[in-house]
């Protein structure tokens, strides 16, 4: 048994006063948290959390569980200016819906969350509500049209096996 | 001298034989098939300037090539940081759909002649990148002369193709023939620019995004 990991446990009891009524489920394992919010309060563990000093997010990304019919959001955070928590980094989560995928935006509570937010946008074609400039970053429309990350987008040597209707890709222009 | 004066000309006792332009025109077809022709892709090819367009990953091998070691530039290349001021482009490993605007804008800004070079796995035929929905083929952007095998190439590998752009340019005349026909066949082959900058459509407004 490490120093680090009774360390880690005293953060996760720590985390479990601030955070309260608002966790779902709470994990950890070799230096990393992972806290699960329902999405109407992820702005508010949010903003307890950046009180508490998690002053950064490192990065936003999302998982498709395409029987499920969900996405896990999941947002890495850490500390540069608290030294003990700058050591670990813990992830908060939140499970939507895949039909409608709607989240509030945490880029005004954590500025480094917004190009992230973009990135995940793109891919996946998730849509951050009241984030400031929603815009594609890395790709060009049609290709952020088909959100190449999802599970149901089937690259070429794949699609092999599958029948895959192509049309889309192929009626519009090559860009 | 407009056209109105050429008939008035004869009356004052000079005679002209042609239009200047035309003759001029005929000047030069005539001297660059011949020697001059040859002195322009001898020169051509001792002053291959690459331009500084670092698309992916083979540009650490292409920073070696011209470093002391192997030591690209005792063959006349010399690597340069404007378009304006080079002669030749080395594409060095995958190129985006994004970025493949700004390998044809890039080309489109360099004065002709010019030559390509394509480096490594990628822009032959997309390397491991084959079946991505990102990728551009550098062959469908700009016409390319010679290409370099391998992920990456060893940097002889990139002298060597500097060598052989040079046995090309000299051997096919490809620099003169620039100048006399000012065009290259096989541009016609390659994807139209408004095609690749299409995307460009939205216009940043940096001073409302911050408010």
């Amino acid at each position: 048994m490490v120093g680090g990991e009774k360390k880690l446990i005293s953060i996760q009891d720590s985390l479990k006063n601030v955070l309260k009524d608002n966790i779902i489920s709470i994990e950890q394992a070799k230096g990393y948290i992972d806290v699960l919010v329902p999405t109407d309060k992820l702005v508010d563990s949010a903003k307890k959390l950046k009180e508490f000093g998690f002053d950064h997010v490192k990065s936003v990304t999302a998982v498709d569980y395409i029987a499920k019919k969900q996405f896990k959001i999941t947002y890495h955070i850490s500390s540069y200016l608290n030294e003990e928590l700058s050591k670990y980094i813990i992830g908060l989560s939140t499970i939507i819906n895949r039909d409608d995928p709607h989240l509030p935006s945490l880029s005004k509570i954590w500025v480094s969350a917004e190009f992230q937010e973009r990135e995940v946008y793109e891919f996946f074609g998730i849509i951050f509500d009241d984030h400031p400039d929603l815009r594609l970053l890395l790709l060009t429309p049609v290709v952020a049209a088909l959100k190449p990350l999802r599970k149901d987008f089937v690259v070429k040597e794949e699609s092999d096996n599958i029948e895959v209707d192509y049309a889309a890709y192929n009626a519009t222009k090559w860009w | 001298m407009s056209k109105s004066e050429k008939g008035n000309g004869e009356e004052k006792g000079k005679v002209y034989l042609a239009d200047l332009d035309t003759v001029a025109e005929e000047a030069k077809q005539m001297l660059m098939k011949g020697t001059i022709g040859k002195m322009v892709d001898w020169a051509n090819a001792f002053s291959l300037w690459p331009v500084h367009l670092m698309t992916s990953c083979c540009g650490c091998e292409i920073g070696a090539a011209w470093g002391p070691r192997f030591d690209n530039e005792r063959y006349g290349s010399l690597p340069w940081v404007s378009p304006r001021q080079t002669n030749l482009i080395i594409v060095e490993g995958t190129v985006t759909k994004k970025m493949a605007c700004s390998v044809r804008i890039t080309w489109d800004q360099m004065p002709y002649p010019k030559f390509a070079v394509a480096m490594g796995a990628c822009s032959l035929d997309g390397g491991i990148f084959y079946n991505s929905y990102n990728i551009v083929r550098p062959w469908q952007v700009i016409p390319i002369d010679v290409y370099i095998p391998g992920c990456p190439p060893r940097p002889e590998a990139v002298s060597r193709a500097i060598i052989e752009l040079q046995k090309l340019l000299r051997n096919k005349s490809i620099a003169s023939k620039w100048i006399t026909e000012s065009k290259r066949e096989d541009m016609k082959n390659i994807i139209p620019k408004e095609d690749l900058c299409g995307w460009r459509g939205e216009k940043v407004d940096l001073h409302t995004r911050f408010t």
